[in-house]
Formats: structure tokens, sequence, C-alpha cells
């Protein structure tokens, strides 16, 4: 097994999958599909494994099962229609896609964000990035197999602590996960003074049992085992796939959207970076696991400076093709609690220039997942559920 | 030995859980408290008079992304209390079942007269149910406690409040449009006046992908993620099977 693991690469990265023809020969070999269904596949996603014994020696993954031609339907809708449509592609993190859609609007219509509304921004994105981190270590958890170490307890407590955060967002903006809350130029909803005292409240119950979840799974001794060594990806490998997020920075790679290509009110925020080094699945949730805490850190300094104003300095939407533009293109990508999330839209579409010609999004799940056939010969059957489990992909935004 | 203690650790963690109060909330039986924003179902309102207060402007018919919403337009007639002429609608049919509850239609409504509710609508057995007839809609507005947000109140809350004093907030069409002009350069100016001729708006950006360079500074120093990458690999199949 431990000649299984990624081959050493010069700039060429070669075929990922062992030689088959040699376990061909032999007729051994065992073609296992993991989904479209499977529960740990974290959505409809499969995976063909060709097994020896329980070894995998290639893995062909399949996306495309939740593919709703939504680029597509952006070139009907107009650029007022499209910010409720983008919640459902990151489900798990609806805040951030909906800030890169309207930060590449914004860009392209040159329209400056009121200064609170850029606060608030990057306040919802960390709130966001705390829940869909622990959402993150509970489905691993329950991946590996609800053993004594983590397993359901440690999913069901994951979930109970976003729900706090699902609450804070319900007061905001009415809807508890498809908010609807950004617009062209700054935000929809307010923020009141109430709402900020049960924002520390939350976070302060929240940073009290994050021990607990250490305790079953980065403390735990089984939990370590399993997932120490497993799905090693290399620092190079994965900047040339194009893996971002979390994901990279567990490869020892220094690279945050944040701090890097400053968006929302981060250049007056600074943040520190989590990098791990390691690259395997162990760092991939210590990762999650630090930047919760760094991340409940921002929350604070976040609301404590919390400016006053207009949260809007755009027209607010009142008719369905107010925003008319007729040519130009502009690319805009923030940093989501998976990785780099993209935005290219080239205007100049639909009925009067009321929709872009084109939109495109860089979503940061689907690269992550085109390291699986990198990582996942060589592991065994039972690894590859952690494996998958550890690269946090959301089939929403990998099909669209 | 080290498995034992650290499973008992979890253990502990796990029944510590039975000192706590419960989060479930039983639904049907007990109802959480909702906060004043919170949205599901519509309803359509009257005002003080006893009179409809849709206009049938069509506004939220044609903002629907999901276009669930159907407006049937009727004559425009006098109205019984102020004796002006004004729009009727004559049918207002609202699919719940693709709906996914965004709130533009509250938000462009101009006479604040569709707004939604506290209280979802009841599972049904067919899918006939849960189309929202305009019925179904004036009685929502008896049955069924508003939510916060109205058409006035949202544009309220996004409009800077400087722009607020100059026209009442009865007009919010009107009173978008010098905010627009104030607020953002020529491209707004076009989008206020949709029969002016388009204005060609420069590339503000070209594509250019912010991570580059970055990446690149990060390609140039591989010598950290290698020896990262490859270090732990080798010990662990060994432990694993010790541990077996």
């Amino acid at each position: 097994m431990t000649s299984m693991q990624t081959p050493t690469h010069t700039l060429k990265w070669p075929n990922p999958h062992l030689d088959m023809a040699a376990f061909e020969a032999e007729g051994e070999l065992m073609l296992l599909h993991l989904g479209p269904q499977h529960p740990s596949t974290h959505g409809v996603f499969r995976i063909d494994l060709y097994l020896d014994g329980e070894v995998i020696v290639k893995a062909v993954p399949f996306a495309g099962y939740l593919h709703r031609g939504v680029e597509k339907l952006m070139e009907r809708l107009t650029y007022v229609q499209q910010t409720p449509i983008v919640d459902k592609h990151d489900y798990v993190a609806p805040m951030t896609s909906e800030q890169a859609l309207n930060v590449a609007f914004e860009k392209l219509l040159g329209v400056e964000v009121p200064r609170r509304a850029r606060w608030l921004r990057s306040l919802f994105a960390e709130l966001q990035r705390i829940a869909s981190h622990l959402l993150a270590l509970g489905t691993l958890s329950i991946d590996l197999g609800g053993a004594l170490g983590g397993g359901s307890t440690l999913f069901i407590h994951c979930f109970r602590e976003r729900e706090l955060i699902m609450d804070l967002f319900e007061e905001v903006t009415g809807a508890r996960f498809h908010y609807n809350t950004h617009t062209i130029g700054g935000n929809r909803h307010d923020v009141t003074p109430e709402w900020a005292a049960h924002v520390r409240s939350a976070m302060k119950t929240i940073l009290a049992r994050l021990p607990e979840y250490d305790s079953m799974s980065i403390d735990n001794s089984i939990f370590i085992e399993r997932t120490r060594g497993v799905g090693v990806l290399d620092g190079r490998l994965a900047l040339e796939l194009g893996v971002t997020g979390p994901n990279l920075r567990a490869c020892g790679v220094d690279h945050d959207l944040r701090r890097d290509a400053p968006f929302h009110a981060y250049d007056e925020v600074p943040v520190n970076v989590i990098v791990e080094q390691g690259g395997d699945s162990l760092a991939r949730v210590l990762v999650r696991v630090r930047e919760v805490r760094e991340s409940i850190r921002l929350v604070e300094v976040l609301l404590e400076g919390l400016p006053e104003g207009p949260i809007c300095s755009y027209r607010p939407i009142k008719l369905v093709g107010q925003v008319k533009i007729a040519s130009g293109q502009a690319y805009a990508a923030i940093e989501t609690p998976r990785g780099e999330l993209g935005t290219f839209v080239i205007a100049g579409g639909g009925e009067g220039n009321a929709s872009p010609y084109r939109l495109k999004f860089r979503p940061p799940s689907l690269h992550s997942l085109s390291a699986l056939p990198y990582l996942l010969p060589g592991a065994t059957l039972s690894d590859a559920v952690t494996i998958l489990g550890s690269l946090d992909p959301i089939m929403g935004e990998v099909d669209r | 030995m080290r498995h034992l203690i650290d499973a008992s650790r979890a253990l502990f963690t796990t029944m510590r859980q039975v000192l706590r109060t419960p989060v479930t909330v039983q639904f049907p039986t007990e109802i959480r408290k909702r906060p004043e924003r919170y949205r599901t179902s519509f309803a359509l309102l009257h005002d003080e008079h006893g009179e409809e207060l849709c206009i049938g402007c069509l506004q939220c018919e044609r903002i629907c992304p999901s276009t669930v919403i159907t407006v049937t337009q009727g004559p425009k007639a006098e109205s019984k209390v102020t004796g002006k002429k004004r729009g009727w609608a004559s049918d207002f049919v609202l699919d719940t079942t693709a709906c996914i509850s965004c709130e533009l239609c509250v938000q462009v409504c101009p006479t604040d007269a569709l707004i939604m509710t506290q209280v979802a609508d009841i599972p049904a057995y067919s899918r006939e149910e849960l189309v929202l007839t305009m019925d179904k809609l004036y009685a929502h507005e008896k049955d069924k406690p508003a939510s916060w947000g109205t058409g006035t109140r949202l544009m309220g809350m996004q409009e800077a409040p400087k722009e607020e004093k100059k026209p009442k907030p009865a007009k919010p069409v009107a009173a978008a449009a010098p905010a627009a002009a104030e607020a953002a350069p020529a491209a707004a100016l076009a989008a206020a006046e949709p029969t002016s001729a388009p204005v060609v708006v420069a590339p503000v950006a070209a594509a250019e992908p912010a991570s580059a360079p970055v990446v690149a500074a990060a390609l140039a120093a591989p010598p950290v993620a290698e020896t990262s990458a490859v270090a732990p690999a080798a010990p662990a199949p060994a432990t694993k099977e010790e541990s077996k």
C-alpha cells in the first residue's frame, strides 16, 4: 500500500491511475459504483471504483447528477432576479454564493458598496463559515462510521450549533436558508443592536462547546488513526488542479483570498490565515476546526467595529429590468468556506441588455473533487469515504 | 489502552448532554417562536376602508424569478373610497409549489398589497391545494400573522436616510431615480430611464483572476508543500495494522 501513494511528480502530472493491465490480466478487478445515492457522497455523485480486493486501483468520478442548467438560466433572468437563484448553488453556505455574484455585478457597474454593507457582508461570511465548517466536521464524523470517537453524536452536536447560526440569519433576513439578502450595491436587510447581542451569546455558546468536539474528533486517537495519512494531497498538485480553500491550506500552501486579494471589509480587518502541513484528511479537518475559532474571533471584531450608515448605495430593486449593462466583463472572486468562488460575467444579453450574455461560476468544490483520481488509488474502500468527506464537496455548486 | 481512554472521554462528553436542557421542539404540538421577519406564505391585503390594495400592476409577476405569479388585470374602475379611477386585479394566482420565497414580489409591490406571512401553509394531499388563489390569499390576511416585510419597509431600509426626506415613501419608484443619479454613474441613469438609448459602459475590469499572482508565488516556493505531503504518509498504514 505504501508504494501506491501519490507518485512524485515533475511539472507534467502523469496519469493518476495505477496500471490496470496487470490486474485485468488476472481478472481480479471489481467495479464498484460508489454513489450516486450513497449517503457519504454528500449529494448525488458517483465514483466508479476499480477494486483489487479492498484496495482502490482506479477511481473515475462522475459529476452531473444535479445539473440544473443554472448558467443558461442566468442568460434569461435579469440581473436583479439572479441572487435568489445562486442561493441554491452552495446550499451549505448560501450567503457567500450571493456575495460572489453581487460583487461581480458591482465590479461591472462600478458601484461602490457602503462601508456598513461591506462590514455586514464580512460578518455574514464569517458566520456562514462557522456554520459550514461545523457541518463539514459533523458529516465527516458520520462518514467515519458512527464509532465512539465522534460518529453520529458529533454529527448531531454540530447540527445543533449550526442551528444557532441559522437562527441568527433568520432573524435578519426572514429566511432560514435561501436568504436573498444581498443586492447590487449592498444588502437588503439591516441588523439591529439586539441581533448583535444574540450573535455574541451564540458565539459564546459555540466557543464553549468546541472543546467537546475536539474530544470526539481531533484529540481522539480513534479519529486520528482513521484520518492521518489518508488521502495525502501534494501542495503543488493541489495548485495545479486549482484546489483552493481549506483543502489547499492543509497542504501547506499559504493562500487565502481574504488576505491576498481583500474583498468586503477584509482590507480593514486582518485575517490570520490557518495553514497546516501534511495534506492528509486530518490536516484538512484541523484547518477547518482552527478556522472556526478564527472566524469566531473575526465575528467579535466585526461586530465591535460595525459602522453606522446606509446599507445600499445602488437603487433598490423595484423593476425587473432596472439594471442594464450594454457591454463589459468582470471577474470577481471571494473566499467561501470551500475556497475561491469566482463569478465571470459578460454583459450585453437578454432583452435590452438587462441580462448577462454569459455568466460562469468557478465553484471551489469542483476543483476539490478533481483531486479524487489522485487521492483514491492506493487507499482502501473504507478510506474512500473519509477522503471524500474530508474534501467537503457540495454537489449543488459542482453541477450547477 | 489509549483508544479506551479516548473512547471513554468521548462517551463522557456524550453522557454530559443528559444534564442539558433539550433543544428539540416537538413541532406540531409546540411551535418555536419565530422572528418578526420570518417569511413563508403569502397574503393579499385590504386597506382600512376594506378596499383591495392590489392595483394589478403586474410588477410582482414580472419580477418573480420562478414565474409562479399570474395576475389577470381587470378593467379600470372607480374606487369606492376616493372616487378616482384605479386598476384592479380580477384574478391573482400564486403557485407555492415552485415559490423560492425570495421576497422580491413583496419588495416591488407599489401599494404594499402583497405581503408574506409568518405561518406556512398546512401540508396538502394534492398539488392543487398548494396553489394560492385570490380567495385563499385574501383569507390569509385574516388567519395568518403577517411578516414584518412590506414593500415600503424594505425599500426604506435600503435607501439612505437623506434620500428618504425628499419625496414621500408612497411613491418609491419616483424616489429611486434621484437616488440612483447621485449614487451611481452613467450606467444607473441609463437603467433609470428605460426609454433612453442604452449607454455603453466601458469595461470596468477585464477578466483577471484575483488569485493568479498569489498562486504563482506559491508555486515558486514548493519545498514546504513537498516535504509536508510526503512525510506523514509512510507511518500511517503501519500503525493501522498494529492497532487491529
